[in-house]
């Protein structure tokens, strides 16, 4: 139960830190971005490549993994980053102002691209990180930690810390700094930000570059969970951080984080309890749950009025 | 009225689709003055703002700040010029504090101790303000938030402000206190350009005023004469 538990909040960080992603946009722009899953996908084939390319060219036995880890996440990072700004500029951004659906079948348009532009690039097989290789093994493949009835994995351990981090640093740059004021301020009343001098396009911008960054840096992470990435893995992980934005409350940051943990917590205790095999149908269950009982969420403050 | 005007409108026109909500409103504000526009529900006055800082754009006519046109310009760099908008409704973020209210207000100003100076003077000339610095800005009254968003606008001290119905729900109280405020920005030097359906508190701390009905100006003078015009007590002041 209690390596249940351990396991299912490892996966909860990663749901949370996709989840903010959703979160943060649709807090602006009240636009659930179905492309956020294929960002993060996005993000975990630029990891994977790069960490293939640093076991092939032999980098990796130079300097170890996890100077390669770092290399892959930032690599992740920028193109992720790229793409998120690249499609609000190119489809949300001339679609704003019209009718809420638009914008929506858009983001649902742009996921299939994506989707379907990997697939036709790199194949439709998985590529696989370089998991069995001699620096993998030396540092994150060494044995887990036993800490009573927890068996902790160290690449666990990593990934924990990552989401720990990156929700902390989140945190400080939205209640803390000058753009982060203002992306509030833009959420909550997009013309009157406007109308103090915020330049509104470019707080837009800022978000979906944040949260592309971010779903890049889970998709790493998920890919060496699975030890692999392939072209689809954006629609489940994206579904289930979608799940976590509106447990949480969407729009709401804190209520994404906790929306995640809870999710990936809440997996594990169905795991536990009815079994693994129908490990994607408490998600939605708990999706569903929500829509009917609480659409606001735990912690949000308004209901969403857009599908 | 000589100077060169502050801002101009001339000839502005606007539509929401097919209903031509201004037809052809000329306006002219002298740096320092206080202008009132007066006029129903409906008769474009908020239109009239919302052309000025650019978030309704013009069909037709010419929109100057500053001796420069407007037109077209983003929302956020009028602001930047030196025109801020305190729209109807107050719009405080109501999940962001008093403090942040202000800093958002100052969001052009790069200079830490500036801000922080603008701010002292916003608790000075609200003190209730200063009481309740942390507090979010939803939690406020409608007179602490109506004295809010004149304190946000102030802090880019701005060469004008548009002031869209500041009495709007207010008590009669409340109501003197703004105004007070806003006869004392014009010895400040700060230009403005007021919309108010209570016409009796416009005019009388407005130096000239507009009357606007159905998207037209239909008579224009110095706010006392205004004042004294029968056929405007007839329809605006109920006497």
């Amino acid at each position: 139960m209690l390596q249940n538990l351990w396991n299912g909040l490892v996966q909860g960080g990663i749901y949370a830190i996709v989840a903010l992603g959703y979160t943060m946009v649709y807090g602006i722009l009240l636009l659930i971005n179905f492309a956020h899953g294929e960002v993060l996908m996005i993000g975990a084939y630029t990891g994977v490549a790069t960490l293939a390319g640093c076991a092939g060219t032999g980098a990796m036995e130079a300097v170890g993994f996890m100077p390669c880890l770092a290399m892959a996440i930032i690599g992740a990072t920028c193109v992720s980053a790229a793409y998120g700004f690249a499609i609000e500029r190119a489809v949300y951004r001339p679609l704003r102002g019209a009718p809420s659906l638009s914008p929506l079948i858009g983001a649902i348009g742009v996921s299939m691209v994506l989707q379907n532009y990997v697939m036709r690039t790199q194949g439709a097989s998985p590529i696989y990180a370089p998991m069995s290789h001699p620096a993998y093994v030396a540092s994150l493949g060494a044995s887990n930690w036993d800490i009573g009835p927890v068996s902790i994995a160290p690449l666990d351990l990593v990934v924990l810390v990552v989401c720990v981090a990156l929700m902390a640093g989140l945190w400080m740059f939205v209640q803390r700094t000058r753009t982060g004021t203002a992306m509030r301020a833009t959420s909550q009343d997009r013309v009157m930000a406007g109308l103090v001098g915020i330049d509104v396009n470019r707080v837009i911008s800022v978000t979906f570059v944040i949260g592309s960054a971010l779903a890049a840096v889970a998709g790493v992470l998920l890919a060496l969970f699975n030890t692999q990435a392939k072209y689809d893995m954006g629609f489940t992980s994206g579904m289930k951080a979608f799940t976590a934005a509106v447990l949480g409350g969407i729009g709401n940051v804190p209520g994404a984080m906790l929306g995640g943990v809870l999710l990936g917590v809440a997996e594990a205790v169905g795991i536990q309890l009815l079994g693994a095999e129908y490990k994607e149908v408490y998600s939605f269950v708990i999706l569903l749950a929500v829509l009917i009982v609480r659409p606001k969420g735990i912690l949000g403050e308004r209901v969403a009025e857009k599908v | 009225m000589s100077a060169a005007p502050i801002l101009e409108l001339r000839d502005v026109c606007a539509a929401y689709g097919p209903i031509q909500a201004l037809r052809g409103v000329s306006i002219r504000v002298a740096p320092g003055e206080i202008v009132a526009l007066i006029g129903c529900n409906g008769a474009g006055k908020t239109t009239t703002l919302m052309t000025v800082s650019q978030v309704v754009r013009a069909t037709a006519g010419d929109v100057t700040f500053d001796g420069c046109s407007i037109l077209g310009v983003p929302t956020a760099d009028v602001v930047a010029r030196g025109l801020c908008h305190v729209p109807e409704g107050r719009r405080i973020f109501a999940r962001l504090s008093v403090r942040e209210n202000l800093a958002m207000g100052a969001f052009l100003v790069r200079d830490k101790a500036l801000i922080q100076r603008r701010m002292d003077d916003a608790f000075q000339l609200f003190p209730i303000l200063g009481e309740r610095a942390g507090q979010l800005g939803g939690t406020l009254s409608g007179g602490e938030q109506q004295m809010l968003a004149i304190a946000r606008a102030l802090m880019l001290e701005p060469k004008m402000l548009l002031l869209d119905e500041p009495s709007l729900g207010l008590a009669p109280l409340i109501v003197r206190r703004i105004f007070d405020v806003i006869r004392s920005l014009r010895e400040r030097g700060i230009a403005v350009l007021l919309v108010e359906q209570n016409a009796q508190m416009a005019l009388r701390a407005a130096d000239r005023a507009y009357v606007l009905e159905t998207g037209a100006i239909t008579h224009e003078g110095p706010a006392l004469t205004l004042l004294d015009d029968p056929a405007i007590r007839e329809a605006y002041l109920g006497a």
